[in-house]
Parts: C-alpha cells; sequence; structure tokens
C-alpha cells in the first residue's frame, strides 16, 4: 500500500470531463499567477533524490520527471496544454501543427511536424528523428523503462515469446516491419503511425516523451540518459549525479516555432542529495525564496507547515493522480470466496490507518474504485464497498462476523484459511517502521472479526520489482497505480485485465473471460461517452467482486519559496506546470 | 642491511596475503550478492515487467551467466576494460559499469574517493590533536577541574551519536548563521585549488566526526598516561632529574600513545571506507553514500563490490601501516 511517489505515472482528466473534474481540493490552494510573469534569475529545485531516475525520452515514465523534461528540454508531437485547472487536460499540437488525425477506424493516425523545429546545434528536427526516437523504445536489449505503448500498439508482429519482431535500431532485427508500421511522408512533413487495433486516444499517448524525436548521430545509447539533446527551451549545461543538474537557455530555441512553452529563468538548478531536515528547513525557513522543494515534508514538518497561516501562499494541498489499493488474491487456494474478502473489507479499520498516515487531511480518503475522480467522464461513484450502510470507516466487525458466518457454509475451505490460527490469511508488506505499525493496527481490527492475519516483511528496496511472485504467493498485496491518460483504458485493463499490474489472479475465476471479453470490447470502442459508460460498469464490477479489498484516493503536499511565481498544479501530469514557474524580483 | 631486508620481506608478504584476501573478499561478494532474495534485473523493469524484459535486463547487467564466470570477467575487465551494451565501455582498470548512474565504477570512485579521504583525513587530524592533548591535559591535571572539564566533554561526546550531533551542528550552527549557503553544503572543493571553499564546506563533518572520536581518545589517552606514569621507568627518569617536560615526552607519550596508534589507524581505515551518517547529514558524496545506496535502493552490485573491496582493503594496508609505525615507536617490536 505503500506508494512510491516517484514510480507511477501522471494521469489526466480529458476535457470532455472537464465540468465532471473537481477534485483538486486546497488547504492553502495553490496560488494562481496573478502577477505578470518576469523574465530573468535562477530557480532552483532541492531534492533528498539523488538522481532523476531516468531522464533519457524514451525511459522517462516517472509523472514529475516528464513534466520537468517537457517543459524544458524536450518536445513531443503532442504535449497537455501548460495551464491551472481542467483546461490543461486538453491536447495541443507542439512539434506537431495538429492533434494528430485519425482514419481507418483510429487504426491509423498521421501527425503533421511544424516548421521551424531545430535542436539545440540548429539543425532542423525531422521526421526521421522522430521516427528514430521512438524507435529506441523496442531496443530491449538496451533500455527497459520507459513505457512501451510503441510496442503493445504498433503494427509489428509478435513473436512467440510474446516479444516484438523488431529489436530496435541498434539490432535492426525486423527493421522492415518498423518502417511499414511508422512511415514518414515523401516531403517529410507528416508521420503516419500504423496499429495493431483501433485506439481512439492514441493521441494522449503521445504525450509521453516515449515518442519524442532523438537524433541518431547524438544518441549516445546509455549515456543518453545523462545528457539528452535538447529541442525545448533549456539545455543541459551540467548533470552529475548527486550532485546538481543546471540548464541553461537554448540559444537555437525558436520561440515562434513553440506554441506553448514560456521560458522565464534565465538558469534552473536543480540540487540533488539533500538530508531530509536540511531541505525541510530550507522550506519551513525560506531560507531560498526563489526555490521549489521538490519532495514532500516530512510528516511532522508537514503539518506543522500546512498549519502555519503564514505559509498560505506557498503552498498546496490537492489530490494526487493515484490511487493506492489492497489487492485480494482470488485464486484457489487464497481468497477465492467473496464472503471471506467481504468480511476482511468490513473488519478493516481504515480510520486508523489513514490517522497513522497524518490525517485525511493530507493523506486522503478511502476510495471506491480503482478508477480516481479526477478521470472525469471514466469515474463515477460504485455503489456497496465503501458506500454499504452497515461500512464504518474505523471497521464493522459484526457486520465482518456475519460475512464470515455466511462463508462457513457457502466455502468451508476458505472459511477455515480465514479463521484457523495454524493457516491464517497472508499479508506482504515492507520491512519499515511504518509497516510494522500498520499491521499493528490490521491485526487488531482482524482480532475483533475473528480473521487471522498473519504478515510477512520484505525488503522495501525489492518490493516493487517482486510484486508479480508476491501476488502468487501472498493473499493480501498492496501497490498504488495512476492512469497514464484520462481515460481508464489505462486503469482497468492494467489493473484487472491482461495489462501489466493484475495483482489479483481474478484471471482464476469463473467470471473473468467474460469480464475480459468486455474490456476489450471498451478499449476498441470510439463512441466516448459509450466507452465511459462500459468501464464504469466494468469498475462496479471489480469492486462488487471485492478485488480489492480497499482503496485510497490519496493526496499530495507542495511547497516553494516566497519568491518563485506561476505556480499551478498542472493536473494531467500531477505535478507543478514547470513552464510557468518565474522567479519574483 | 640485514634488517632492512627483514622488513621489506614482510612487508611483501603483507602485500600478498592483503591481495590474496582481497580476491577471496570479491569472489565472496559475489556468492552473497547471487544469494540475496533480490533480483535486479526485475528492478530495472517498470510497467511492463514481462519475462523477456527480465532477460533482457539480467543479460544487460551480466547476471545471466555464473557466479564464477561474473566474478572473472569482473578480474578479466581489471586488466583489459569491459564494453558492455550500447554506450557503456570502460578501459581498464575496470571495477565494471554502473547502470544506475551510466558511468565506469573507476570513475564514480575517482570521485567519490577524494570527499572520503578529505573528510576521514581532516576528522582524524582533528580527533588525534583535541583528544591526546586532552587526555594528558586530564592526565596531568588528575581529580582538578581540567579533568573534570574533560570529562564533560567525553560524556558529551560519546553520548551523542552522530546523527544528532551532525543535524544540530547543520541546523542550529552552519545554516542559522549562512555559514555556508544551504544549497552548497555538500558542495566539493579541492583543498589545493580552492582552500577556503574547503574548509568552508569541510570543517564542520570533520567537526562532527571528530567530536565523538576525540571524547574516546581523550579517555584513553589520560587513562594510558596515568598508567604509563607509575611505570618504574618514569619514576627512573624522574630520579635521573629530568624535567617533567621531558619525561612526558620523551618517555611516558611513547609508551602511551603506542596503543593508540593501532586503534586510530584501524579507526582512520573505518573511515575511508565512508562516514556513511555524516556523509548524509551533509549531502556528500562520498563512499559512504555511494555504497548505502548501492546496498539498500539500487542493488548495484559493481559498486557494492568496488566499495567493499576498497574498505576491505583500507583496512588491511592501514593494519600494515600501523604495524610498521609500532616499529618506529616501539624499538622492541623493530628487534623481534
Amino acid at each position: 500500500m505503500s506508494l512510491k511517489r516517484l514510480t507511477v505515472r501522471s494521469v489526466i482528466a480529458s476535457a470532455a470531463a472537464a465540468a465532471m473534474v473537481a477534485t483538486v481540493v486546497s488547504v492553502g490552494a495553490a496560488a494562481p499567477a496573478s502577477a505578470a510573469p518576469v523574465t530573468g534569475g535562477t530557480l532552483y529545485f532541492y531534492t533528498h533524490s539523488e538522481q532523476f531516475p531516468n531522464i533519457d525520452p524514451q525511459r522517462n515514465y516517472t509523472g514529475r520527471d516528464i513534466a520537468f523534461f517537457n517543459s524544458y528540454v524536450y518536445r513531443n508531437l503532442v504535449s497537455y496544454k501548460p495551464v491551472a485547472g481542467s483546461a490543461g487536460s486538453s491536447l495541443v499540437g507542439d512539434l506537431a501543427t495538429n492533434t494528430g488525425v485519425p482514419s481507418n477506424s483510429a487504426k491509423d493516425w498521421t501527425f503533421t511536424l511544424r516548421s521551424g523545429i531545430t535542436w539545440e546545434d540548429g539543425s532542423a528536427i525531422t521526421c526521421a528523428d522522430v521516427k528514430y526516437g521512438i524507435s529506441r523504445t523496442f531496443a530491449t536489449e538496451a533500455y527497459t523503462e520507459g513505457p512501451t505503448y510503441a510496442i503493445a500498439m504498433f503494427k509489428i508482429a509478435k513473436l512467440a515469446d510474446g516479444s516484438s519482431a523488431y529489436k530496435g535500431p541498434y539490432v535492426k532485427t525486423g527493421q522492415d516491419l518498423y518502417d511499414k508500421a511508422v512511415v514518414c511522408s515523401k516531403d517529410g512533413k507528416t508521420i503516419t503511425f500504423h496499429l495493431n487495433r483501433t485506439v481512439g486516444d492514441f493521441n494522449y499517448a503521445m504525450t509521453y516523451p516515449s515518442f519524442s524525436p532523438v537524433k541518431k548521430s547524438k544518441d549516445t545509447g546509455d549515456k543518453y540518459d545523462m545528457r539528452p539533446f535538447s529541442d525545448g527551451p533549456y539545455k543541459i549545461q551540467k548533470y552529475k549525479i548527486n550532485d546538481e543538474m543546471i540548464l541553461v537557455r537554448n540559444a537555437k530555441w525558436n520561440k515562434a516555432s513553440d506554441p506553448f512553452r514560456t521560458p522565464y529563468p534565465d538558469q534552473i538548478i536543480v540540487k540533488f542529495g539533500m538530508d531530509e531536515d536540511v531541505r525541510d528547513m530550507i522550506t519551513m525557513k525560506d531560507s531560498i525564496p526563489n526555490g521549489i522543494n521538490m519532495d514532500g515534508l516530512q510528516p511532522a514538518n508537514n503539518i506543522a507547515f500546512f498549519e502555519n497561516p503564514k505559509n498560505a501562499s506557498r503552498r498546496a494541498n490537492v489530490y494526487d493522480p493515484y490511487t493506492s489499493y489492497l489487492a485480494a488474491n482470488n485464486s484457489a487456494g487464497h481468497l477465492d470466496c467473496l464472503d471471506v474478502r467481504k468480511a476482511i473489507f468490513f473488519a478493516f479499520d481504515n480510520q486508523s490507518l489513514i490517522n497513522l498516515s497524518g490525517g485525511s487531511t493530507y493523506y486522503g480518503q478511502p476510495g471506491d474504485s480503482p478508477v480516481k475522480p479526477v478521470l472525469g467522464l471514466d469515474y463515477a461513484p460504485t455503489t456497496g464497498n465503501i458506500h454499504d450502510a452497515a461500512w464504518k470507516i474505523e471497521g464493522n466487525a459484526v457486520e465482518a462476523k456475519k460475512y464470515l458466518e455466511k462463508a462457513k457454509v457457502s466455502c468451508p475451505d476458505a472459511y477455515a484459511r480465514a479463521t484457523d490460527p495454524a493457516q491464517g490469511i497472508s499479508y506482504v508488506r515492507t520491512d519499515t517502521a511504518t509497516s510494522k505499525k500498520v499491521a499493528v493496527i490490521v491485526k487488531a481490527a482482524m482480532d475483533a472479526a475473528g480473521i487471522v492475519v498473519k504478515f510477512d516483511y520484505v525488503p522495501s528496496g525489492s518490493y516493487n520489482g517482486q510484486l508479480e511472485n508476491y501476488a502468487k504467493k501472498y493473499d493480501l498485496i498492496g501497490s498504488g497505480w495512476g492512469a497514464d491518460w484520462a481515460n481508464a483504458s489505462t486503469v482497468i485493463p492494467e489493473l484487472w485485465g491482461e495489462g501489466c499490474c493484475n495483482y489479483t489472479s481474478n484471471k482464476d475465476t469463473a467470471a473473468y473471460p467474460a469480464f475480459i471479453k468486455k474490456v476489450n470490447l471498451a478499449l476498441v470502442e470510439l463512441d466516448r461517452n459509450k466507452q465511459a459508460k462500459m468501464w464504469k460498469e466494468l469498475a462496479q464490477y471489480g469492486m462488487d467482486q471485492y478485488w480489492y479489498i480497499r482503496t485510497v484516493f490519496s493526496k499530495t503536499q507542495e511547497t516553494w519559496g516566497s519568491k518563485v511565481g506561476g505556480v499551478f498544479y498542472w493536473e494531467p501530469q500531477g505535478n507543478f506546470g514547470f513552464g510557468a514557474l518565474y522567479v519574483k524580483p | 642491511m640485514k634488517g632492512c631486508d627483514r622488513l621489506l620481506k614482510y612487508i611483501s608478504r603483507r602485500l600478498l596475503y592483503t591481495l590474496v584476501l582481497m580476491l577471496i573478499v570479491s569472489i565472496a561478494i559475489y556468492f552473497i550478492f547471487d544469494w540475496l532474495p533480490i533480483d535486479p534485473a526485475r528492478l530495472n523493469c517498470t510497467k511492463q515487467c514481462t519475462p523477456d524484459i527480465i532477460e533482457a535486463n539480467r543479460h544487460r547487467l551480466g547476471l545471466d551467466v555464473s557466479v564464477m564466470e561474473q566474478w572473472w570477467r569482473f578480474i578479466q575487465g581489471l586488466f583489459h576494460g569491459r564494453v558492455y551494451t550500447q554506450g557503456a565501455e570502460c578501459p581498464a582498470p575496470s571495477f565494471g559499469y554502473s547502470f544506475n548512474r551510466h558511468e565506469c565504477v573507476t570513475g564514480i570512485l575517482a570521485e567519490a574517493f577524494p570527499i572520503t579521504l578529505s573528510l576521514a583525513l581532516g576528522a582524524f587530524i582533528m580527533w588525534l590533536s583535541l583528544g591526546i592533548s586532552l587526555g594528558v591535559i586530564a592526565a596531568k591535571n588528575k581529580g582538578k577541574f581540567l579533568d573534570k572539564a574533560s570529562s564533560v566533554f567525553v560524556l558529551v561526546g560519546t553520548s551523542l551519536p552522530t546523527f544528532i550531533s551532525g543535524i544540530l551542528i547543520v541546523l542550529f550552527v552552519v545554516l542559522k548563521f549562512n555559514i555556508v549557503n544551504p544549497l552548497e553544503l555538500g558542495d566539493w572543493h579541492n583543498p589545493f585549488i580552492d582552500p577556503v571553499g574547503w574548509l568552508k564546506t569541510f570543517f564542520f563533518p570533520c567537526a562532527t566526526l571528530a567530536l565523538a572520536y576525540a571524547a574516546t581518545y581523550t579517555r584513553f589517552t589520560r587513562s594510558n598516561v596515568i598508567e604509563t606514569s607509575s611505570e618504574d621507568f618514569i619514576r627512573t627518569a624522574r630520579a635521573k632529574g629530568l624535567s617533567e617536560k621531558v619525561i612526558l615526552r620523551k618517555h611516558t607519550l611513547r609508551a602511551a600513545l603506542a596503543p593508540i596508534v593501532t586503534i586510530a589507524g584501524l579507526d582512520f581505515a573505518g573511515l575511508l571506507g565512508g562516514a556513511i551518517i555524516t556523509e548524509g547529514i551533509f549531502g556528500l558524496s562520498g563512499l559512504g553514500r555511494l555504497s548505502v545506496k548501492a546496498v539498500t535502493e539500487t542493488y548495484d552490485l559493481p559498486i557494492i563490490l568496488s566499495t567493499t573491496l576498497l574498505a576491505s582493503a583500507f583496512v588491511v594496508v592501514m593494519n600494515l601501516i600501523v604495524d610498521i609505525a609500532y616499529a618506529f615507536i616501539d624499538p622492541r617490536v623493530r628487534q623481534s
């Protein structure tokens, strides 16, 4: 359940869903950019992290870093409009003049390149550069960190092991297949992508830097992750892990060729590896007024900072793009009994867990779906679960016992496993002090309901990498997810279908074939409203099955110095609108 | 000449032992890493952690061959360099390539070592001079005010863990009085090029480390000096009419400090392996932080291996230096 801030992706709310997106809540709301922005000065960012996980565009898959580098260093064919509120979720052409033209039932997408777009050496960005950049996603012998939508969506054959028949620009195996799937027009003005199925929102996928260009002659392989060649308003002058990154203006960037970037500071410096106490003190004392804390404050400092009215103009408390969840293992011999799953659900003491994390003001609140309200069109409150009259935020042991009694008859084996002290429900958690506090709360709540729960602690560093294995071994497993863009197509298939992160083992249940059939129908549905209805029905179905015992709609806190202007929360990226930031005189 | 030959032979033998030890340590690290229930190949893939991607990662990291093969490649790399995947090539002596930091480990160590050396050496000088001076003063003023004052220092120094004293120094001295810009706290300044910059950044980390060690050394020196002062040879020296200053300098200290040399050597060697907490608090990018991150977060085998080998080498070499130093300090050792 511990959701790592930097390991999940960004989320967007579509323009169509604008009216429904009302979930950004503030304690001290993000200050809108009221004064006129000022050009010049140095803008600082500081963080406890020692480095950006990946800055190579094809390897960058972290919401914050995508927003940061898309604002400053590299450009996509299509980007989100960098403005506050739901308007920020609309697409605008970036290197392309349009946001993509679908054809052939959205199996083909064409983008027209803008003229006057250049690299930092002044050379023109060509269709071949875009094509080459995207091809790097296929080079899995060299890189595996980034999103692989290109591999999943392009009309390129798959091998028996499920991998693509195209092996990327270095090995070049299957190059002809790639050349057929991604085609530059003769005049080099347009690029067309041929997909293996209908993808109505393919242009949203294009907002990922994994679809951005790379100049072949500047591709330094693994080391490109330290110094990507810029086509944005800034270029990297220095990047040293555990030290700093310095961005300076890219003299070859042409404002006329860029519809929305507003590079105000002369220089941007990111300081890495700060001690957490030192970092918090800088924020709290406003020691670096032109600086932005890239991390959250430590819990005690966070509360102190947010409860001090003096800091009202330099903080934001908002719903982040992520949903934390506790998945139940539905396979035989685990939690393959709905009544047992419901018993665990009702027994859970959510209130104590939320209190442990700093209270609902800062942590968030129990959710009712894997789809977060920020997705707008695809979200509707589900019925049952936390809306059940018997559900209590502090847990309802009486109701839980009722379901256990039912389970005694409906699935005696699962009942025995859940109540027998020699067996019990297995729950895997990271080996941290917080985890052990959570365990005490959960155990007390389960004890009250007569459920035996046993914890297994694993190294926190390896937890995310081992989720797939843990999901098969244990009964309960926690993680988190943020939609890649404003369509539940990046949530439900991923979490409950054939996607990457289905830890429910629902594939072992009788209901799965019908469920996945509906998922596949929803994926190719081009009528957005009809599709949204299908996602809502599927979310309801999964929640009715209690595939997730618990979901939390989490919040995040952002802080900055008093001389930082233009701050707003960029909803689609789940982070600062970096491009609008400036240094006040 | 004979004595000199014997000493050279002794040093050669010890160096040979050191080499063998390094080889054993390196093999042990590979086996321990292999035995750990952690798969670095999985850590490097994010969303689509499919079996073929995991295998691709394993190949990229060089973990798709037997442990001994991995070790042999490492040894070969030391002499011939190594070529990895796209853009990753490390000339000899190659300690491997860090795929997390996109850099050859030799270069990473070369950058981290001067920082750790600066910290360790600065702290070493501080704690030895402070600890020994206070210890001698306390011993010579046994039971008096200065002795009691040094006891207070010892109590404070030993009871304040580095992570407390360090953070107190940073928050309430360095930052409060704007001695260093908080964003420049961990910046590296070469002491030979920018001694003032170095002093600004490294004085307080060195002092933090020295505080704890100096307290221990004060106590140790005090008791050694008191004990030595009651020895027969000191009484003889006094009977011969030597002044107290001469007795202290030529006889008492020489005998009292011999065991301190051993401990100081080992302590210094330990610090060269990385003063993890102090480096963390002051944001210094030394060997300590490098190894901790590699062990706890990134499971970066080449870095774990290299920092461990370095730490072992420091301990072994410092032991050798201490032994040689002993020969100079104590004539009995030289003769034996």
